[in-house]
């Protein structure tokens, strides 16, 4: 679908007002926990307070004793009426959405009641008696890595539930041909997006219609929908899935499935309404984080800075929970690149099974880690080759005429100008007067540091890819390829409504919705209906419906045109016999149909929809009556994936941050100073709604590196499990950007937009930890570890002083 | 047991039997069903609760319901004049500084209290005004934008 130059831009490409805000500023919104049923229990959950232990026994007849409690229950019975957990990347374990006879993480549900109020809940948690046997807990990569540490499934030979190796290219004479190879070994630690709204769920099982109804701030109703028909045996059709408004997502939310399957299994033992809403601290505990990881790569380059290869050994503790193992890995494939020109790649992606508990798809996934690695690789590079990090960046980059552009994987590229990003970024820095200014100052003892960061930020992913290490086996992919559906109609009074297969996850996509609708139609935004949420009764989901990867400029936009421009054509062709003129001579605007050059002479689109919907004999021969078009785009630039050829993702946004920062050497404090960004995410069509997202995953990506951070003792705890312990930023840490657009359109999406969302998150964790370590390279300093927090950094300068005066 | 609980919320006198254990947050949310004010965290730091006792900014997930026994409270839904937005409420639509919405309500709260007390803040005020409240998703930018937009009109008295 080529739309862009169809589709009329009154409306698209402005910073129109958000509509959901009338109801966000008004204490309107509808969120999950504002829901209730008539004849509602409250659900909770005994989670596991151990890392690692066998489950003796459990005694649930005092909870069932209390006049509060309705129904209980235990792994042993979702055993018995549920199905295993389906891994995607990796084999089959046996895993339950609750811990059976062993418990492998804190925070792991053990049991599960329903009562008749709020603050019964704790109370009849507290009467169930659960006997453990600990064991000794599997933490840190090390501990997983080695081959005598205790199994955490029985069934695998060791704590390594996925290894694989991909070599795309000639990976072994590129590194014979290197001048120099730079080898460094990088830690990610756990961190997340917490969005402010937990985990909710309201299960309704209607025994008469045999319907289930799962209310849930999920993020992706296609594939909950899916599995909660797997594991509950209850046919799609049957199963009703509502999405209110959602309280932030930033992919946390695509795993509240296992507890939708756990309170219909409630509701339908009660035949109630059963509603659950997760505490913070059960948030913060365990679902979820993202992964730790050790990442080993080794960068082959010519003296004169040219990259010609890139190897990446990716170990992430990601294995506890197998329904998302392994994807922080195979996403990678989708930045391993960056904005380079690498000739040859090779990718071991290693899986490790610990008792830290599950990870899920945070924020740009497993790309935030990759471009951390690759551009902290490629400044540690240029310090190598005494060049300057500009200038080996320029000498890399990919260049404007060589899109679209294919890396040795498979993935292609759709637009870009990179050099240009970098250059805009550079003069507005003003980046030689720094560098000046920066000698003059460290004479001073001040110690100021600059960092730079190039990254892409790929959107619309192509799931299959998920697959690729199980290709090995045989396995096919359940899925490949990206879509969304949505639906458009001209009520009976003339009035548009619109109904997505995906859902508002705070992403402004009520607002961008009547945006494009009201331009493919010709209508005003105030006269579309955006309905709120998702509701599977109406909404036209496919396999992966949802909001998640950044997909929804591409896919979910190209199915609202695609509908809007099915009704419009009909709209046309009823005008048209009603007016006994051609339709090429007809022109709509306002809603109202008129003819060329005569506008007294015109229908609006409430005359139309009577007609269509009223007096259906006057329709042209041969039509169906009504007003209304539901269609689901395809990307047609997804291939179905290969072991040997395959992309991940489609649209690449891309983006140069520069941080300059000041490091107190005293105190090992780090203040951000200035921050740049220069940006390209395609043709915008709400600018201000990017704007708010650049800003906020920015932020994200700077905490993430400055001071956010899971922290697990020796026996598995996570202690670091409040808002008190796990630092967030407020608004006395954030800090101002100055954002600087180069757009370049992409021919790959119907509007020629390009993704945007966790971008500000991918690029900033570098540009920021470059800075610092440029900051302190009088002392020599190697960042390998984060977050930098002030002791950290302290730490380093120390170490650093002690390696000189050795 | 149950104790009486006597007290005005937005301008409106309500007696109910509460639990005395109730949260303030829980008492507004389910027993009057004022489901604008949100809960985010269980250890008073995010400031999503954030409504005003006595005129006065409080977390209403640290304190009873017992505690506002015979106090005013006004929540996101009583801020509104003659039926208009609150020039928070417009400035923060205005400046796009919310994403998912869901801190809104007690950033705007907070936000209330502080022009009530010092109707045109610095930049820096209403920084250290706001940091008890978190946002996850804005990065705080438009936020802090917002209130200032809106310290414009209401320290020109306008509403």
């Amino acid at each position: 679908m080529r739309a862009v130059q169809e589709v009329h831009t009154k409306w698209v490409g402005k910073p129109v007002e958000r509509f959901e805000d009338v109801r966000f500023t008004s204490g309107l919104g509808t969120y999950i926990d504002d829901i209730e049923l008539p004849g509602m229990l409250y659900g909770g959950i005994l989670m596991s307070p151990y890392a690692h232990a066998k489950i003796k026994s459990i005694d649930v007849s005092d909870a069932l004793k209390d006049p509060n409690v309705v129904a209980v229950i235990t792994g042993k019975e979702v055993k018995e009426k549920t199905k295993l957990v389906r891994p995607r990347a990796v084999r089959q374990v046996e895993q339950y959405v609750m811990a059976v006879d062993k418990a492998i993480f804190v925070g792991q549900p053990v049991a599960a009641i329903a009562v008749t109020d709020r603050y019964a809940v704790e109370d009849a948690l507290e009467l169930i008696r659960v006997e453990y046997e600990p064991l000794k807990p599997v933490v840190e990569i090390e501990d997983a890595l080695d081959p005598n540490s205790p199994r955490i499934f029985e069934e695998l030979n060791s704590n390594i539930i996925m290894e694989d190796r991909l070599i795309f290219g000639d990976v072994d004479g590129d590194f014979r041909r290197a001048d120099v190879v730079v080898r460094e070994r990088f830690r990610l630690h756990r961190f997340s997006s917490t969005p402010l709204e937990t985990f909710g769920v309201i299960a309704s099982y209607d025994p008469g219609w045999g319907e289930l109804t799962v209310y849930a701030n999920d993020q992706q109703p296609g594939r909950s929908i899916a599995n909660l028909s797997y594991m509950l045996d209850i046919p799609t059709n049957r199963i009703r899935f509502v999405i209110p408004d959602v309280g932030g997502g930033f992919g946390i939310k695509l795993i509240v499935w296992p507890f939708e399957v756990i309170m219909s299994l409630l509701s339908i033992k009660t035949g109630r309404p059963v509603k659950w809403i997760q505490t913070r601290t059960e948030h913060l505990t365990a679902w979820t984080h993202t992964p730790d990881a050790m990442i080993d790569v080794e960068m082959a380059l010519k003296r004169d800075g040219e990259i010609l290869s890139i190897k990446v050994r990716d170990v992430e503790n990601d294995g506890t929970f197998i329904h998302t193992t392994g994807l922080y890995s195979m996403i990678k494939f989708a930045t391993i690149c960056g904005c380079y020109k690498i000739k040859s790649v090779q990718f071991e992606p290693v899986s490790v099974v610990t008792n830290k508990g599950p990870v899920v798809q945070n924020r740009g996934v497993g790309k935030p880690g990759m471009i951390y690695v690759l551009e902290r690789t490629v400044d540690i590079a240029a310090k190598a080759l005494n060049m300057d990090p500009a200038e080996i960046r320029f000498r890399n980059f990919i260049q404007p005429n060589d899109f679209p552009y294919t890396t040795p994987s498979g993935e292609v590229y759709d637009s870009g100008d990179y050099p240009a990003l970098l250059r805009r970024a550079l003069e507005a820095v003003n980046y030689q007067q720094f560098r000046r200014e920066q000698a003059e100052l460290r004479a001073k003892g001040r110690y100021l540091g600059i960092g730079i960061s190039a990254s892409i930020e790929p959107g619309t992913s192509n799931i299959g890819y998920y697959y690729i290490t199980r290709m090995k086996e045989g396995k096919e992919p359940d899925f490949y390829g990206a879509d969304e559906g949505a639906s458009v109609s001209v009520e009976p009074d003339g009035k548009v409504r619109v109904v997505l297969g995906s859902m508002d996850i705070g992403t402004g996509h009520e607002t961008v919705a009547r945006q494009v609708v009201a331009d493919v139609l010709g209508v005003s935004p105030n006269d579309v209906y955006v309905m709120p949420g998702f509701d599977s009764r109406t909404s036209p989901y496919v396999g992966y419906s949802g909001t998640f990867s950044n997909k929804f400029h591409d896919v979910d936009v190209g199915a609202m045109i695609g509908a809007a421009r099915l009704v419009r054509e009909k709209i046309l062709k009823i005008a048209s016999h009603l007016l006994e003129i051609s339709e090429e001579d007809l022109e709509i605007s306002d809603g109202r149909v008129s003819v060329r050059g005569i506008p007294d002479k015109s229908l609006t689109f409430a005359q139309i929809a009577a007609i269509a919907y009223n007096k259906v004999l006057s329709l042209p021969p041969g039509m169906e009556p009504g007003l209304r078009a539901t269609y689901v785009y395809k990307s047609p630039h997804c291939k179905i994936p290969r072991r040997d050829h395959f992309n991940v993702q489609v649209p690449k946004s891309s983006s140069v941050h520069i941080a300059i920062v000041e490091v107190d050497v005293h105190t090992g404090s780090v203040k951000i100073l200035r921050y740049v960004i220069v940006h390209d995410c395609g043709n915008m069509i709400n600018p201000k709604i990017v704007e708010g997202l650049i800003e906020g995953a920015t932020l994200h990506g700077i905490a993430a590196v400055m001071m956010e951070e899971f922290v697990h003792n020796e026996e598995g705890q996570n202690v670091t499990a409040t808002f008190a312990d796990y630092l967030k930023p407020s608004t006395t840490e954030s800090i101002k950007y100055e954002i600087y657009h180069h757009t370049t359109p992409s021919p790959f999406t119907p509007l020629g937009s390009k993704p945007v969302g966790e971008g500000g998150a991918i690029a900033s964790m570098p540009a920021v930890v470059n800075a610092v370590e440029d900051a302190l390279s009088p002392f020599g300093v190697r960042i390998r570890q984060l977050p930098l927090t002030p002791d950290r950094v302290l730490r380093l300068i120390e170490e650093a002083r002690t390696k000189v005066s050795k | 047991m149950k104790v009486k609980v006597s007290l005005r919320v937005n301008g409106k006198l309500y007696s109910r039997e509460v639990e005395p254990r109730k949260l303030l947050v829980h008492f507004l949310r389910d027993d009057l069903k004022l489901k604008g004010t949100h809960i985010g965290c269980d250890t008073s730091n995010c400031g999503a609760c954030t409504v005003l006792l006595d005129g006065r900014a409080v977390k209403s997930c640290t304190l009873f319901a017992v505690q506002a026994n015979g106090h005013e409270v006004t929540t996101i839904e009583g801020i509104s004049v003659n039926g208009q937005p609150h020039p928070l409420q417009d400035a923060f639509r205005k400046c796009f500084a919310l994403q998912c919405g869901y801190c809104t309500p007690g950033m705007i709260m907070a936000a209330y209290y502080l022009l009530s007390m010092n109707p045109k803040p610095t930049e820096d005020e209403i920084r250290r005004a706001l940091s008890g409240n978190l946002c996850m998703c804005t990065g705080y930018v438009k936020i802090i934008e917002a209130v200032r937009m809106a310290s414009e009109i209401v320290s020109k008295g306008k509403r």
